[in-house]
Parts: structure tokens; sequence; C-alpha cells
């Protein structure tokens, strides 16, 4: 809502009050104020001339030279615009003025001749090319003094203040809205006038029907013998500085009659009407309508639909018809104004997409005491600004419940909620100043809520009202007295748990979109399904929920790689989405050199450092051991792909993304993993076991094996597990050779064992005995010959 | 008999026996002192050793002499012998200290390095600094006694909005663009829902102090200030006697946790369906300590979060009875409080991961 300084003031006198502090107060109390600046950005030298002398320019041919008289003295002024001419009235910018957008007007030469000044288009004074359809300079009525201030006879020496609205207060959508508040905040006091409105002889006959719950009131008055024109200068600048362009009087009177009171209006050509009836029904589906804008609406059962009695004049609340405008050939007038069920106005026009300052006030709820009082104001300024004659009588259907509301409060509930100590002196003030009626009975207020504000209804609203006025900020600063313990949940630390090692051991934490492209939203998961999509996506990348935080990471390691980074190592806590759930899942991706060592060989970052990492995490979170199982994977490396297990059960992957899959994104050798955070979160050991370190000497000893190729390490080394149990510290297998004095298909594999008895020291003969015991579990279950 | 060597003429010049094998042992002593000074190595000091230790040097053959003395003089003779032995050896022994530390002093000079080369990359990788931010909010609410609730992303229309009293055709719907998956379900556009299903979950019989992190989402075209995809970090304490002023000191401590001790806070009136008074919360502009700058766009004050009472309605429908209960709520998004603290530019900044950005808050 804008706000003109000018058209407030004569509500309530905002006297002593700089612009600026009336702007802090209104923030503070009651409303953010979005801007506060001049209508017109020009201080002064803006004055009123006439042109006396008007001949072309010798030496341009688009230019005229003109004489303009500007009182006190005559000026000479090259002038540019097509529609200057003799005898007008112009605005005239003389020089040392500094016109809206920092443009000094100075005396200077233009072809050879002198010029004085420069007569000005409106746009020039700063006013928008939305409010006016004007070419060339602004030519005033002949009435205009001359050596005036033009900007005062404009009535654009006016500031504005921007309101940014919060949806429940529809009250401050009218200029009357807005008195009420300012008078509130500074406890003045408040004039808001009645109309004086004459009616002539002539009874008003229109009959009004409603056949529909949408409309809930509707006002009829019908105006004769209208003059249509230009609208007063003052209005029409009111209206600019609300932001509505100035269109006739009839259109322009509608318009400021509904920024004064939050009640929209509307005109229909009386003589267009085919019937002396307004017949208010919902419409039918799939019925057709044209609206002034031009356009065929097809229109749905629950919008609301006046009409003439035999065909649709207007989307009731939404917009008027083609056919029933008011235009310059205009006499008669039928004047609306009319009450609709917000929830259907608000349908309607988003169905439509057409969103105006009159549905945006019926979607909000507008005052129904203030209709009557809408079309009366409406039809007395149209009689004197259209010098129409009213015809007698108002014609209505009216379903509102009449009667305030009643809501009561007391002091105690106030202050327990506000947590203040105020005083019942002190809530009569804010009752009062809000002009809220009430009775007072042992500190209990029942206050009669006038209908202009339907947003307060509860005492909450009330409490609002009364802490508000007071300023929030006069409230002490407490915290709550609720006693509690507080923690995280054992999800929570893991995620903590999983962010402090995974960074610690050089990765960095992504945080990546969770909507994507639904065609490769399977690409890089275990398993597939149904994507989740959204009905409107917001654009073709951003259309279907992921089904793993690898995607993101895979864009976010390309991103990095176009930008030379050489190191891209990273992890994300993001979510697989399903229809049927949302399972956390820790993605990891690792490409480029791993603790880069740059001025001396650095390993190769390869499936195993990705793994040492996994493994390190394994350990930091004390879950027990995983085992890694080789499996294709579409988009994966072939052989260089496994799922993991963790006591059986399958709790993600690992693998080399497929060459053909990162080279066209400029990647090449990436490592990715997934860990189902659920599972890692069930496999967590409550706390750690003790056992104590052994006093006794392991022993070390190494076993060399040929193998076939495809026999896994891991599952030699769980024989030798198996089969000394009790004695097996560790194993490592410590070499791994293929190749030449090889035979094809078989590997040599080498394996250090420690062997330890927790009782005591291992004799020789018993680890030669342990070894021979292993090395033909070997032989046996895997074919395996020692070297 | 072989003729005596000179030596031996002069040593069994009677009287003198003693005195003189001093006399031979402190010249031979000399003569290493002059050996030693030529020594280059162990090589060298190993041949000066034998030749002035050894069986056959020179010490050894005057030994040799001693069975030829007078019983009385033997003595004498032997421990002449025996200390200058034990004089060489230490001169010996001093030397080959002295090559063993030239060459380690050699050796180390060898390994020589430039100290400033760069070390290797092990340097820690970093956690966003979004759930940075989120640790810390969250760390400051566990030490008030708060726990932290989370909910599902994907809602329903009934707990995103009708359950906070947003039904539909309501203009506050307008406020919050919603990505829509179905008629009834969609993605959350704010952690709200969680409160109320925590609410539900207690089940309205005792008090509520919880905060609820997480990601939401609006309908938003993404440029430098707007995100479709967010994080936000929403607050709730419901008790007997929970009030505006326990508000507005917790939102205080979260001003100055955030934004440094010296900060303040301002509440301005504001509307959300689900509170009632709703506030917004404005802190001072750290960039010009309120004075007014183009940071904080002349106002002095910069906007980080609303807030307000819960409104009856919401309790009501969340199981709570408003004439037992009463409460507040806030909700802050971290990429603004993020974007402040650091006067970062651009929200999509976080969503991007330019290492070069995430490496900075390392
Ligand atoms: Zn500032």
């Amino acid at each position: 809502m804008k706000v003109s300084l000018t058209w407030l003031n004569n509500y309530v006198s905002l006297k002593g009050i700089k612009p600026e502090e009336l702007s802090q107060a209104i923030t503070l109390r009651s409303q953010e104020v979005e801007d506060l600046s001049p209508l017109v950005d020009i201080e002064e030298g803006v004055t009123i001339g006439e042109v006396t002398g008007c001949r072309p320019h010798e030496e341009a041919e688009k230019l005229s030279v003109c004489t303009v008289d500007t009182g006190e003295k005559k000026r000479t002024i090259v002038c540019g615009a097509d529609n200057v001419a003799e005898g007008q009235k112009v605005v005239v910018a003389l020089p040392g003025a500094v016109l809206a957008g920092g443009m000094e007007i100075r005396e200077t030469t233009i072809r050879g001749v002198h010029s004085e000044g420069m007569i000005c288009s409106l746009s020039e004074l700063g006013i928008d090319e939305k409010y006016h359809q004007e070419e060339g300079i602004h030519v005033l009525d002949p009435a205009a003094p001359i050596g005036s201030d033009a900007l005062e006879y404009l009535a654009f020496n006016d500031t504005v203040l921007e309101l940014d609205l919060t949806p429940n207060r529809a009250d401050l959508l009218s200029m009357h809205g807005v008195a009420y508040e300012v008078a509130a905040i500074f406890g003045r006091n408040l004039s808001i006038p009645d109309p004086e409105l004459i009616t002539s002889e002539q009874a008003n006959t229109v009959e009004i029907e409603t056949q529909t719950e949408g409309c809930q009131s509707y006002y009829g008055r019908v105006l004769e013998e209208a003059t249509i024109g230009p609208s007063p200068r003052w209005m029409q600048a009111r209206l600019i500085a609300a932001g509505i362009r100035p269109i006739n009087n009839i259109v322009d009177v509608t318009n400021y009659v509904m920024l004064e009171t939050g009640q929209p209006l509307h005109a229909f050509d009386y003589d267009a009407l085919r019937s002396d009836r307004i017949v208010v029904r919902d419409a039918r589906e799939g019925e057709s309508f044209v609206t002034l804008d031009e356009e065929a609406r097809t229109l749905k059962a629950g919008d609301v639909l006046i009409t003439d009695g035999e065909r649709p004049i207007a989307l009731g609340g939404v917009m008027g018809g083609l056919d029933t405008e008011v235009t310059s050939s205009t006499r008669s007038i039928l004047l609306e104004a009319a009450t609709f069920d917000p929830a259907r106005i608000r349908r309607t026009s988003s169905r439509l997409d057409l969103k105006s300052e009159s549905s945006m006030r019926f979607e909000r709820g507008v005052d129904p005491q203030k209709t009557r009082y809408a079309l009366d104001r409406a039809a007395a300024l149209i009689a004197i600004y259209a010098s129409a004659a009213v015809r007698d009588g108002v014609q209505n259907v009216d379903r509102h419940a009449r009667g305030p509301r009643d809501v009561t409060l007391s002091l105690n509930t106030l202050n327990k909620v506000l947590g203040s100590n105020y005083e019942a002196p002190a809530v009569r003030d804010v009752f009062n100043r809000l002009r809220f009626p009430y009775d007072e009975e042992d500190e209990v207020f029942t206050v009669h809520v006038p209908s202009r504000r339907q947003d307060v209804n509860t005492y909450q609203d009330l409490i609002e009202e009364v802490g508000r006025l007071m300023d929030y900020n006069a409230l002490p600063d407490t915290l709550p007295t609720t006693l509690s313990i507080g923690g995280l949940s054992s999800r929570q630390k893991l995620r903590r748990h999983l962010r402090r090692t995974l960074s610690g051991l050089g990765l960095f934490e992504t945080m990546t979109y969770s909507l994507r492209d639904v065609s490769r939203i399977d690409d890089l998961t275990l398993e597939n399904g149904k994507p989740v999509e959204l009905s409107k996506p917001l654009s073709r990348e951003h259309h279907a929920l992921v089904r793993t935080p690898l995607h993101g990471m895979v864009d976010v390691a390309a991103y990095n790689r176009a930008r030379k980074q050489e190191s891209i190592h990273l992890f994300e806590i993001g979510k697989q989405y399903t229809s049927e759930a949302e399972r956390e899942r820790l993605g990891l991706l690792m490409s480029g050199p791993y603790h880069h060592h740059r001025w001396r060989p650095t390993p190769p970052t390869d499936f195993f450092t990705l793994k040492g990492v996994i493994e390190a995490l394994r350990q930091a979170l004390n879950l027990p051991r995983f085992h890694y199982e080789a499996i294709t994977l579409e988009n994966y490396h072939p052989h260089q792909t496994a799922r993991i297990y963790c006591k059986g059960k399958s709790i993600g992957h690992i693998g080399k993304l497929h060459p053909e899959y990162v080279e066209p994104q400029g990647l090449e050798d990436v490592y990715v993993a997934e860990l189902d955070i659920e599972s890692l979160e069930a496999l967590q050991q409550e706390d750690y076991t003790y056992a104590p370190v052994s006093p006794y000497p392991g022993v070390r000893r190494d076993i060399a094996l040929l193998v076939d190729d495809d026999v896994p390490a891991e599952a030699l080394k769980d024989s030798l597990a198996s089969v000394m149990p009790d004695r097996l510290q560790s194993s490592h297998v410590f070499d791994v050779y293929t190749g030449e004095k090889i035979e094809a298909g078989k590997k040599s594999i080498a394996i250090r064992l420690t062997l330890a008895d927790p009782e005591g020291t291992l004799r020789s003969e018993d680890v030669d005995a342990l070894i021979a015991e292993g090395v033909e579990a070997l032989s046996r279950e895997h074919g395996a010959q020692q070297r | 008999m072989a003729v005596p060597a000179p030596d031996r003429a002069f040593l069994f010049e009677k009287g003198r026996v003693s005195m003189d094998v001093n006399e031979r042992i402190k010249a031979l002593e000399e003569k290493l002192i002059e050996a030693l000074k030529k020594v280059e190595d162990h090589n060298d000091l190993q041949q000066t050793k034998a030749e002035f230790l050894g069986k056959k040097a020179e010490i050894s053959q005057i030994m040799k002499h001693m069975k030829d003395l007078p019983e009385e003089e033997r003595p004498a003779f032997g421990k002449a012998i025996n200390e200058g032995k034990q004089r060489f050896s230490e001169l010996i022994e001093r030397k080959r200290e002295e090559i063993r530390r030239r060459e380690l002093d050699q050796k180390l000079k060898q390994e020589r390095i430039d100290v400033t080369l760069d070390a290797p990359d092990y340097t820690p990788g970093s956690v966003h600094i979004i759930h940075r931010i989120v640790e810390e909010i969250e760390d400051l609410f566990i030490g008030m006694g708060y726990r932290i609730e989370e909910g599902p992303e994907i809602e329903t229309d009934e707990y995103n909005f009708e359950r906070l009293n947003i039904p539909k055709d309501h203009p506050a719907r307008d406020m919050q663009d919603t990505l829509y998956i179905d008629g009834e379900r969609l993605l959350r556009t704010h952690t709200s829902p969680v409160q109320v299903r925590t609410m539900l979950r207690y089940g309205g019989g005792e008090p509520v102090k919880i905060i609820c992190p997480g990601a939401v989402y609006r309908r938003d075209d993404d440029d430098a200030t707007h995100s479709h995809q967010f994080y936000q970090i929403e607050g709730l304490v419901v008790d007997e006697h929970t009030t505006m002023s326990d508000l507005k000191g917790t939102l205080l401590r979260v001003a100055r946790e955030m934004f440094g001790s010296d900060r303040e806070i301002r509440l301005r009136p504001s509307y959300f369906p689900f509170t009632e008074p709703s506030v917004e919360v404005d802190v001072t502009c750290a960039n010009c300590d309120g004075d007014g700058c183009g940071v904080c766009k002349q106002s002095g004050y910069i906007e980080i979060l609303g807030a307000g009472m819960v409104n009856n309605a919401v309790l009501r429908m969340s199981g709570y009875d408003p004439e037992r209960y009463q409460g507040f709520a806030f909700g802050l998004g971290i990429e603004r409080i993020a974007m402040l603290r650091y006067g970062i530019e651009d929200i999509r900044h976080f969503y991007v991961n330019d290492l070069r950005f995430n490496r900075q808050f390392t």
C-alpha cells in the first residue's frame, strides 16, 4: 500500500511529525515501511509558463524556438517536442533546477539559439510512463497561473510511504485504515467525514437479486447525465501516488474511493445493460465471458458472475466486462459496491491469473460497514467531478451479520502472555487510541471490535494490539523457566561424528539440491524405483527428488575440475527420497591426488584410497568388520565395484565410475561410495569392549601362495581365521603379483600373519603346526599352493 | 749374543732406567701426536694405532726388555709402559671420536633440506558452513535444555499448512509458494510441521522445548538472494508460563551468538498465521553498528528471523489446551545468517560447493 502523506493528513494531522519519524513509528508498531520517497524528486525551480510564441528552429527541423512567459520574464526556450504550440500553459524547468534522475537544467545554446530552461514532459518530472500515455510535453489547463510552482499546481508536492502489508491487515489497504492506525500510534485525533450526497427526484429502479452465497452484499446506485472527462488534478496525483493510472473521472473516482475506504467499486455503463436488473449468480462450468482487458475467459462453477439478467456483465470482485465498460460516450452509470466470499475471489483470480487491486482487497476481506459508505462517497464525487445527477435511493441485498464482535481479555492474561507488567490505564489508553469500544470489569476488558478490524477475533489478537502499541521492545529479556535436559539423539550424534571424521580425513562436505532432472535420477544407485516428482516442476533440472547424494556430488566434482581443482574429495549427508520414506545416505567421492605430496611422488588415488577412508570411518564409528563383494552396476566400472556388507547386511556400495559416464562431464578416475546411515546407526556398538593387552609377544610368519586369479584375498584370510580363531591376531596381504613367471589365470599372493597365544608364548613348533594347518585349509578350500 | 740395539744400550745405563723409559715414551707420544695430526679417517687411524700400540710397535718392543731388568726396577718400568699405552689409547680414541663426529656432521650435511618447501597436503577438509552454523545454534540451545527434533521433507498439506492455521484459500499461502508433489503431498515450506508432529507425539501433557533444523523448499527462481531450497531452524517452547519476554530474551542470545556479544535486537510487529502476536526480529547492523549503511539499507538494522507466540488454534490442533499452555516459536534461515555473518554475496555459493569457497570454512 502506497500512502500519500498529503492525503493521510486530511484524516489525521501529521503536524510536527517528520516523515522519517512517521516511517520509523509505523515500522516499530504496525507494519514494515518499505520505502519513503517524494512523489516527484524535484526540489525547486519548476514553474508554470505560457508559450507566447513558437517558431521552427532555423537549423534543426525537429526543434522549436519558443518564447515562454514564466511571470518574472519572457524566456527563449528551445523545445524538441512535437506537441508544443503557442498559447499552451506548460511546465518549465528553470536553469538550476535538478530534475528527477539528476538532470540539471542550465542555460545553454542549442544550434545557435540561446535557451533559458526546459519545457517538461510528465516523464521528465519523474512520473512513470505507466501512469500517463502522453507523448511530448505536458500541457496544463488554460487556467494554470503563470509563474506559480508547477509541482504544487499538479499536486505532485507529496511524499509517499510504501507499506509492506501482511495479509491479515486488510484494513490497511485503505487510507481510512492507515489513518486509524497512525492516529492510534501517535494518539491523535481522527476525522473521517461522511459523504455529502444530493440526490435527484428520479428514483433508482434497479432490481438486485443475488442467487449465490459467493456474493455477500450488493449495493447499487444510478447516476445520470454524467460528463466523462479527466478527473481533478489532485485526484490524479493521489492515484499516481498510490500506484494507479488515472483514466477518466468515473473510473478514477471508483479507484479513489477504493483507496480511501478499501471497498472496491465498479461502474457500469447503465445504458449498456439489457434490463433494469442485476442478478448475481454462480458461473456455469465452461461459460465464456470477455473481461474489459478484451480476453475471453472460460469460467468455472465457483466463479461469481454479475449479470444484467440476460448476460454476464462482470466477473464478480475480479474484473468488469468489456460490453458494459464506461467509455467517453457513457452518460448513465450503475455504480456497484459489493462484497464477495474471499476464498472464491482468491480461487478465481489465482486460476485466471487476474490479480487486481480489487481482487486483492476482496481476498483479504473488506469491511462490510464501508460498502454503503463507499457507494455514497463515490456517487457524491461523481456528482461533483462528472456533473452527474444521482438518482434517489440505494438498491441492495446484504447478508452480512451486524453487530460488533466481542473479545475478552484480562489484564492478567495479557501480562502472563507478554511477560510484562502493564497496568490497566495503559491498556485502556491503547484501546482508546485504537478507537476500540470496550467495557471493563475487574481488569477484564470486553472489547467490541469494530468491523474494520476483521483480523481481531481472539484475545491473542488483542494482546498483539496492546503489545505492539506499547512497543515489543519495552518487554524484558528473560529466558524460559521450563526445566529440561537438552541433548542430541544417536542419529544426530552419528551425523556429527561422520562430519568430524570425514573432514578430519581431508574430505569436504557438500550440500547440493534435492531436486534434479528426473531422467538421471537412478544413474548411480543400487536400487531403482519410482521417482518422487513435482506436479509442477520448477524446471527440467529441478524436477524430481534425488535418490542419492552422489548425483549432486558428481556435479560438484565436474564443476571443480573445470576450475582446475586437482584434489576433489567430497562427502555429503543426503537422502534417498522415495514415495514411502526418506532414508539418509552418506555419499563419498574421491578423485585426484589424496594427501598430495606435490614435489615428490604421491601414490595414485584409486579404489583402495576410498576403501581406506571407509575403513577409517568404520573404525572411528566403532563398527564391526565390513565385507566387500564385487558386483556390477550400471554406470560403474565393471571390475572395480563392490557391495559393502556388515554383519551380513548390505549397507552400501563403492566403485569407480564408468569412464563413459564421467568423461562427458570432464572427469576421469572418479571413485564414489554410498553408505546407508540408518544401517550405520543400527550397527554402532553401544560402547567399547575392553580386553587386556597380552604381555606375550606375537609371532610373525609370512606365507606365499599361488591361487586362481579370481580368488578374493578376503576369502583366503577368512579361511585362515577359521582354522586358528584364537591364535590369529591379524593377517595382511603384503604382496600380490601376476605376470611373468606366474602361469596365466593365477596370481601370487603373500600374507603376513601375526599369531599369538594370550596365555603364553607360542612355541616355534606350535606356530609351524598352525601354519601347516592354515596352508592345508587354503589348499583344500581355494586350491592354493604354497610357493 | 746379538749386538744390542742402540736403545738397549741406552736403556741399560744403570741407575737411569726409569727416567729413560719415561723420556722415551714421552718422545713416542709426541711422535704419535704428530702422526695423529695427519690422520684423515678411520683407516689411517687403524694404521696409526697398529704403529704405536700394535705388537710391532716400539712401546711393545720396549716392554719385552722388562725381563732383563733387575727385580726391583720392574714395577716402575711396567707402570711407565702401561701408563704410556693408556695415554696412547686415549689419544687415539679421542681422534676416533673426532673422526666419527666429523663424518656424522658430513653425513648430516648431506641431509640438508629446504625447510620452506611445501608440506604434503594433509590439510583437513571441512564441514559445510551451513551445517557448522546449524551445529553452533544447536549447541547454544542444547545448553539451554532444548532437544533437537526432525521430520520429513516430503510433507502433507495438513501438517505444512492446515494444522498451522493456514487453511486452503488463505491469503497467507501466497507468502510461501509451494512445490507440490500431488494434491496432498508437498515439499515442506518451513520446518514448522516438525513442531506440530512433536506436540502431537508429546500428547499435550508435557512442556515442549525443541528446535527443528532442516531443509525447506519454496517455488522461487534461484538468484543471488533467492533459493528454491534453503536451510531453516525453528524453535518452539510450550509450557504453562512461556512468555513473549522469554522469546525476546532467547532471541537476543541467538543474535549475540551469531553476530557478536555487542549486538542488540529489535522486534517489529509482523504476521504469521501460526503465531499471534507475531514479530520480525532485526539485529543491529555489524557493519555500521546501527548508524546506517549500505548493508542495512541505511536502517541500522538487519532482519534475521520471524517469531511469535504460538497461535491458540495451532496449540489446539496439536493437542495442547490453550487454557493451560502457551508458547513461543521462531524460525530463522541459516543461509541468510551465514551471508550476513561473512558477507557472502550470493546464496547459490552454498549449493555450488566450489572448493575454493568451502575451503575458507575449514
Ligand atoms: Zn549498517
